[in-house]
C-alpha cells in the first residue's frame, strides 16, 4: 500500500511470546517502514531496536514461559511512530529511568537502551495483561 | 544464524550473519569461550553480515571480550553497520569495543 492509504494503516501481529516469533516482529516493522518510504531509516532502525528490546523482555521474563501471548499494534503518524504491546504474562514492575549498566556488564541494557531511543515509554498493568506503549518522534536525527 | 570462522595466523575471525540477538547470541558467546579455552585469544568478530544487534548480542561480545582479556587476548569488532554503531554508542560500549573499519585493520598489530 502506498500514498494516503498507508497513513491510517494499522499493523498487527498476534502470537506467542517466544524467541522464534522475534523475526515476525522485525517483519511487522519492516512492512510498516516499506509502506512509509518517507520515514528516516535511522528513526526506523532505532525504533525497531527499542521494540525488540521490549519484546525480548517479555520473551525472557514472561511467565508461564512459552505460554504468554502477545499482540503488537504499530501505527505511523505524521510526526511519530508508535507501537503498543499487550502481553498475557504475569504482573511486572516497570522501573523506568534505568541507568545504563557499566561497560563490563553482560546484561541489563535492554530497557535502558529502549528508553534511550524512545520519546515515550509507558507501562500499565491491566486486569489480565501488561500494556506497553512506545513512541519515537520522527525526524530528530538524534544520536542520543 | 550462520557463523563462519577463519584462522589467520594466531588470530581467529568469526563472522556471524543475520540478526545478532536473543536467539543467536548464546552460540556465538559459546564459540568465543571455546576458542579462548583452546588458547585462541585474539578474536575479531566481523559484523559486516549483521544487520541488527540487540542487548543480548552486545552481552555476548562483552562476555567474550572479558574472557579473552582474562587470558591475555582481546575481542575486536570490525565492519559494524549503522545500527550496530548506533547501539554501541547509546550503550557507551564504543569505549571498550571500538569498531574497526575492516577486518584487516582490526588484525593489523596482531
Amino acid at each position: 500500500m502506498t500514498g494516503d492509504g498507508a497513513a491510517d494503516k494499522v499493523y498487527v501481529l498476534e502470537g506467542f511470546a517466544v524467541p522464534e516469533q522475534l523475526d515476525s516482529v522485525h517483519a511487522l516493522l519492516a512492512q510498516a517502514a516499506a509502506d512509509h518510504p518517507h520515514l528516516d531509516p535511522m528513526d526506523v532502525m532505532l525504533f525497531e531496536t527499542a521494540v525488540i528490546e521490549i519484546a525480548n523482555n517479555v520473551v525472557e521474563h514472561g511467565r508461564p514461559e512459552g505460554e504468554v501471548r502477545w499482540k503488537f499494534t504499530v501505527r505511523v503518524h505524521p510526526g511519530q511512530i508508535e507501537a503498543e504491546l499487550d502481553d498475557t504474562g504475569q504482573s511486572f514492575t516497570f522501573d523506568d529511568r534505568r541507568a545504563m549498566p557499566d561497560e563490563d556488564a553482560e546484561g541489563g541494557r535492554g530497557l535502558a537502551l529502549a528508553e534511550a531511543v524512545l520519546d515515550q515509554i509507558e507501562f500499565e498493568r491491566m486486569p489480565d495483561a501488561n500494556h506497553w506503549r512506545m513512541v519515537r518522534r520522527l525526524g530528530q536525527h538524534r544520536q542520543d | 544464524m550462520e557463523l563462519t570462522e577463519q584462522e589467520i595466523g594466531t588470530c581467529v575471525t568469526l563472522a556471524p550473519v543475520g540478526k545478532f540477538n536473543l536467539v543467536s547470541a548464546p552460540p556465538v558467546k559459546a564459540r568465543i569461550d571455546a576458542l579462548v579455552a583452546g588458547g585462541k585469544v585474539k578474536i575479531v568478530v566481523d559484523l559486516g553480515g549483521v544487520d541488527f544487534i540487540d542487548s543480548s548480542g552486545l552481552g555476548a561480545l562483552i562476555g567474550g571480550l572479558k574472557a579473552a582479556r582474562q587470558h591475555g587476548g582481546d575481542v575486536r569488532i570490525a565492519c559494524a553497520g549503522e545500527q550496530v554503531r548506533a547501539v554501541l554508542k547509546l550503550t557507551n560500549l564504543d569505549r571498550i569495543l571500538s569498531p574497526y573499519p575492516t577486518v584487516e585493520e582490526a588484525l593489523h598489530d596482531w
